[in-house]
């Protein structure tokens, strides 16, 4: 795997140096076929791209040959891709290719079993009418919507790369911008965006489960912050998918030392279940059944489960045994002795600062035992088969040791740890499952619906399950030579024809979902996310909606590293036990809606939902339209329901928040730019809903909006007047269906 | 193996659908099964009374010791004393007088016993019969009974949960759908169920003849079931705004409120209880009362027990005659559990702490025979003597009372099978069977 990346390496710099001139094109070099034959002739170009492509080549007597480029040697695979277009638009032309070619011929089947029915002697006249429909139904969903208009594709791209719609001054310069690359133009603008890391931050912690106060484990006090900026950060950075996969697998240490072992930590005291969980979340993988059973429906045995299991068989979440107070010292990220807490709660008792009866401090306490979380390999594997073992591979309570059932085979002598190799094993290119499960829940995230359905549980057999298996091969591909980065992968996504057309008018129905004879005519239509409702409310009421964000946790680091061999006094010391209160505290209410006033317009704080509480509580807003509550993967929802319906009819953000005068929007239509009040109901029209409003729609919109107030009525008077009547209009346009879904 | 597969397809293919009928006929929480009906076994052997279920669940642990099993004159009872039932050999503790009055309509539980000694566990064990795991969150008894027998009422929620905290299992993997109606406040009702004070009727009325206007172009245009959903969503919500069922909500609007409040108790578990039974009388099924305050480690007779176990003694008892002065006793099942009892040794602090060895539960109503204990704790209330119950048999004497029929395979959509009272394999037909009890000298 190393030296496959190097030599891609060594082929970019030689790629650069070859590409410098377009003569060093010209120059003449042996090709060898993957059958061995061999070619002396000089690289002229490609067509296509990413797998699909084919190299053009000259030889020196001027015969000019074109080859797929799977047919060439390993070696001059690596060296042509390195000539490859990583164009996205070419990429994005190669899929477009691909989801056309799919449709035309979906489409000439169905036409054929259309045509050949009246012939057809084995259905009765009413089932040929109720099939005749079904046809003529798929046959029109074979065909390609039009292209999204501007506005269209501007408030879905905002909506899915930044996660939330355009401010008024986006969309007005967007619409206004008439440049020809102006829609990759801003596809570029939004994935550099901080937005972007926030809206992938919400995808990965639905995935991931990212939930803070279960973090404060038994004597423990763990915060997710670090947890929660890694994933940010490492968006922003564009870490590569699979190194951020094989850090967060194989992550040891304290949380605020290395962020990644969150992951571990999310399961913690539940090895198995982690086991579960890492394959649903990376492979695409149900074999929760595989703890009790043999799988019912494919081959997954129960010793598979467990030899997998036995690769984290040695992990464990705390420092535990006679010896913790040593391992935490030993496991780094501060921590202190026995004797050192004794001394310190010592301290207090003499002095009189302990509460009547107690002898020792809660708050030194607990810091200890914050320090005894943490992630580490004891070098001894507790993964046993189950006492009521019943197959006859092994017997009931036996050790099992760590192996893999498909992928690569493992060498445990080249690890550290076997959870490394496991690490390796899961996020190797090598793994069936590992490429395939990322891009086909990313196509789903841009499309509405994956390539294979469920995401969580992807069939044994690939082949004609996906919508699309040519497709979804080439994304697997691309998602390779494009070295597992997901803002370049989305990049190449939101460029293509296939995502900028209108939405589907027509729900897919679950026979096409189930085999995959749904060939994306365009985007599948999508209600927003709770989050992308949030933080379009967010936007819709504070001037830069992306810039209040998180504390940060330096302090809670800081104080976890402290050395508290320095502190000689009573004093001193209570001192420090009060401020390891005041940074769990700081660090408890950070982001949580009753703890800070930052961000608030009016009563309610309207930060965006990245920024907040992970998950909110269960009454807030952003749980009711389907918030995770990150107890189990991607337990996101978008379905409907009347305490919903309510929330937008009668509830304080609709009704007070975005129709306050303090909210951003209504300020500016009331004192920002004047204009007129046609100008002002389009301004209203274009932040809520991304465009203007039809003549019709104006004239209502201004009838609904004029209060009677008196000529000579006092100015307090006139304002409440016209907030009270863009409060009405905001009011409306955020209750249509046409804001609450993504066109 | 193949047929399997097929099968499996299509449950999972079918729970999908259901799910998609179900988001668009609901209405707060709904139906998207067919009605059962209760189980004509159950039925037969004398359960399945019940229609409806009010759940008290005691939050933090309540002490079996100083509540529904005394030990006086113990080395473990504490400063706790007995109080007479009328029936020969059986005490309540001293600060429940009421329910020691009306002994013969409640049955008490003095062997359940658990395996967890931690709230959340506990709790959801008790709530679900399973044993919290991270992949996956089992459905609580409301969205059980809805599944298995049909929605109870045409607008109204099947289940209600009054004052849960954030971690309540809900509908579990039956889906958002069937998720109980979280009620914060007994006085408050339905949240967002009235219009915005301020915006007069005049107001909302233009404000939704606005929304209609603009809406139009985009509801013409797409016809897929997420947005007609949503679009029969509002008309329902509107219907439901302005029918009189929201009244079950509206507890001021009880007739004589000022004198129930004065039985239940003004207290949070008295107006839940009061709550409780006008949605019963308006054709509510399930409906869970939390109260919490039980974790009493510190100074457990400074006032602590005495309030919340006199709380509940009022909640209680007025419930019950509530319930019999309007002829609905008979078929609402009133149950209530804990996560966990005390331990019988009191500690440092004066108080007990965590013990899930033995504690006790209570069962009245819906056609469970009052005036008697099941099951027995050991001498100083350390561990179970006779007839151990734990959360599984718990829920399956639920269930039975309500009709639903044990040994009933209910798919999660991930395709892993589970029943109402938990399960396991029977050894010699391998068939898969509830592995919760109930408790039968109830039902006879």
């Amino acid at each position: 795997m190393k030296y496959m990346k190097t030599l891609k390496i060594l082929a970019c710099v030689m790629g650069a140096f070859a590409i410098a001139g377009t003569s060093a094109l010209a120059e003449m070099r042996t090709w060898t076929a993957a059958d061995g034959r061999t070619l002396e002739a000089e690289f002229l170009g490609v067509t296509g791209a990413g797998p699909n492509t084919n190299i053009k080549l000259r030889t020196a007597a001027g015969q000019e040959y074109q080859f797929p480029l799977s047919k060439l040697s390993k070696e001059d695979q690596l060296w042509a891709k390195a000539h490859l277009p990583k164009d996205p638009h070419a990429l994005a032309a190669e899929i477009d290719k691909l989801v056309l070619d799919k449709m035309k011929e979906a489409y000439y089947g169905l036409r054929e079993e259309y045509q050949g029915l009246a012939a057809n002697t084995d259905l009765t006249a009413a089932e040929k009418k109720k099939r005749a429909e079904e046809l003529a139904r798929e046959m029109e969903m074979c065909a390609p919507n039009d292209a999204a208009s501007d506005e269209q594709f501007m408030r879905r791209v905002y909506l899915d790369i930044a996660g939330r719609i355009p401010t008024f001054k986006e969309a007005d310069a967007f619409l206004n911008n008439r440049s020809k690359t102006r829609r990759a133009d801003l596809i570029n603008e939004l994935l550099d965006s901080d937005a972007f890391a926030m809206r992938m931050y919400n995808w990965y912690s639905d995935l991931l489960r990212i939930r803070e106060g279960v973090f404060m484990m038994g004597n423990g006090d763990i915060k997710a912050d670090p947890y929660i900026e890694w994933i940010k950060q490492s968006v922003k950075e564009d870490k590569k998918y699979d190194e951020m996969v094989a850090e967060m697998l194989a992550a040891t240490g304290k949380i605020w030392d290395n962020p990644a072992t969150g992951y571990i930590l999310s399961d913690s005291g539940m090895r198995l279940c982690n086991l579960s969980n890492t394959f649903t979340i990376f492979m695409g993988t149900e074999i929760t059944c595989a703890q009790c059973h043999d799988h019912p429906f494919e081959e997954v045995y129960q010793m598979d489960f467990y030899k997998m299991a036995a690769f984290m068989g040695e992990t464990e979440t705390r420092a535990r045994g006679r010896g913790n107070m040593m391992m935490m010292m030993e496991g780094g990220g501060g921590g202190v002795t026995r004797e050192e807490l004794a001394r310190m709660n010592k301290l207090l008792l003499d002095a009189g600062k302990l509460r009547e009866n107690d002898t020792t401090d809660r708050q030194l306490n607990r810091m200890v035992g914050t320090h005894s979380i943490n992630v580490n390999d004891t070098g001894r594997n507790v993964v046993k088969l189950p006492h009521d073992y019943k197959y006859d591979d092994g017997d009931p309570s036996q050790s099992v040791d760590p192996g893999t059932y498909f992928g690569d085979i493992m060498d445990l002598e080249k690890y550290e740890t076997p959870r490394q190799a496991f690490a390796d094993w899961v996020t190797s290119e090598n793994n069936p499952r590992f490429t395939v499960n990322v891009v086909n829940r990313l196509w789903k995230m841009a499309f509405g619906l994956a390539q294979i359905e469920p995401v969580y549980n992807i069939p044994g057999h690939l082949d004609g399950q996906a919508q699309n298996p040519k497709l979804l091969a080439f994304l697997e591909e691309m998602m390779k030579d494009l070295d597992y980065s997901v803002r370049d992968f989305m990049r190449v996504v939101y460029n293509t024809n296939a995502y900028q057309r209108e939405a589907e008018h027509l729900s897919p129905t679950l026979t096409q979902i189930d085999k995959g004879t749904f060939h994306f005519p365009g985007p599948v239509l999508r209600r927003m996310s709770a989050e992308q409702m949030w933080d379009s409310f967010v936007t819709l009421t504070t001037e830069d909606p992306d810039a209040m964000v998180r504390r940060g946790w330096e302090e809670y680091k800081e104080i976890m590293h402290f050395d508290t061999t320095q502190l000689k006094t009573a004093d001193q010391v209570w001192e420090y036990r009060n401020r390891i209160r005041e940074v769990g505290r700081l660090v408890d209410v950070n982001g949580d809606a009753s703890g800070r006033d930052v961000g608030k317009v009016g009563r309610v704080q309207m930060v965006r939902a990245s920024e907040m509480r992970q998950p909110q509580a269960p009454g807030h807003f952003l749980r009711m339209f389907g918030q995770s509550d990150k107890q189990l993967i991607e337990n996101q929802f978008t379905s409907g329901s009347s305490p919903q319906v309510m929330n937008l009819l009668n509830g304080q953000i609709t009704n007070e928040v975005l129709t306050s005068p303090e909210a951003y929007l209504v300020k500016e239509i009331m004192h920002g730019e004047k204009g007129s009040k046609g100008d002002k109901i389009d301004k209203i029209f274009l932040s809520v809903l991304g465009r203007y409003p039809t003549s019709e729609e104006k004239s209502k919109a201004s009838a609904g909006m004029s209060k009677k107030v008196d000529r000579d009525a006092p100015q307090k008077d006139k304002d409440a007047a016209e907030a009270a009547g863009i409060g009405n209009l905001i009011w409306a346009l955020v209750n249509t269906r046409e804001f609450m879904f993504i066109q | 193996m193949k047929d399997m597969k097929e099968k499996l397809m299509n449950l999972d293919q079918l729970s999908r659908r259901q799910f998609a009928a179900g988001t668009a006929k609901a209405a707060l929480g709904v139906s998207i099964l067919p009605i059962a009906g209760a189980s004509q076994k159950v039925l037969a052997a004398g359960g399945g009374k019940a229609e409806h279920c009010i759940f008290f669940y005691m939050g933090g642990g309540m002490t079996h010791m100083d509540t529904f099993d005394p030990k006086p004159g113990t080395e473990t009872g504490g400063q706790t004393k007995g109080i007479s039932t009328g029936v020969a050999g059986i005490e309540l503790a001293e600060f429940m007088p009421n329910l020691a009055k009306g002994f013969k309509d409640i049955a008490v539980v003095r062997s359940m016993t658990q395996k967890t000694g931690d709230h959340r566990g506990g709790s959801y064990w008790m709530h679900t019969s399973y044993q919290p795991r991270a992949t996956i969150v089992h459905p609580t008894m409301g969205p059980w009974a809805q599944t298995m027998l049909g929605k109870k009422h045409e607008t109204l929620p099947d289940s209600v949960v009054i004052g849960g905290g954030g971690n309540h299992p809900g509908a579990g993997f039956f889906g958002p759908a069937l998720a109980p109606i979280p009620i914060g406040d007994p006085e408050k009702g339905i949240q967002n169920s009235r219009p915005w004070k301020g915006v007069d009727e005049k107001t909302f009325d233009k404000r939704m003849e606005l929304m209609s206007t603009f809406d139009e172009g985009f509801q013409k245009k797409f016809k897929t079931d997420e947005v007609s959903a949503y679009t029969q969503f509002y008309d329902e919500t509107m219907k439901l705004m302005s029918s009189d069922d929201l009244d079950a909500f509206v507890l001021s609007n009880e007739e004589g409120y000022q004198e129930k409040v004065q039985k239940y108790g003004n207290t949070r578990v008295g107006k839940g209880a009061m709550l409780a039974k006008r949605l019963v009388k308006n054709g509510i099924r399930f409906i869970e009362v939390n109260s919490g305050g039980w974790d009493m480690h510190n100074n457990l007779w400074g006032g602590a027990i005495q309030q919340r176990a006199g709380e509940l003694d009022n909640a209680l008892s007025a419930l019950i005659e509530d319930l019999k002065a309007e002829g609905l006793f008979e078929k609402t099942l009133i149950c209530l559990g804990t996560e966990f009892g005390r331990t019988p040794k009191i500690n440092a602090n004066g108080g007990r702490d965590h013990h899930p060895r033995v504690f006790s539960t209570m069962f009245a109503g819906g056609g469970v025979q009052g005036g008697q204990v099941y099951g027995k704790s050991d001498k100083l209330g350390m561990a179970v003597e006779e007839d151990p119950v734990d959360p599984r048999d718990f829920n399956a004497t639920i269930a039975y009372a309500l009709g639903i029929d044990l040994n009933k395979v209910v798919y999660a959509p991930s395709g892993r099978p589970f029943l109402v009272a938990g399960h396991k394999r029977d050894a010699e037909t391998n068939e898969i069977v509830t592995e919760g009890k109930p408790i039968m000298p109830f039902f006879s």
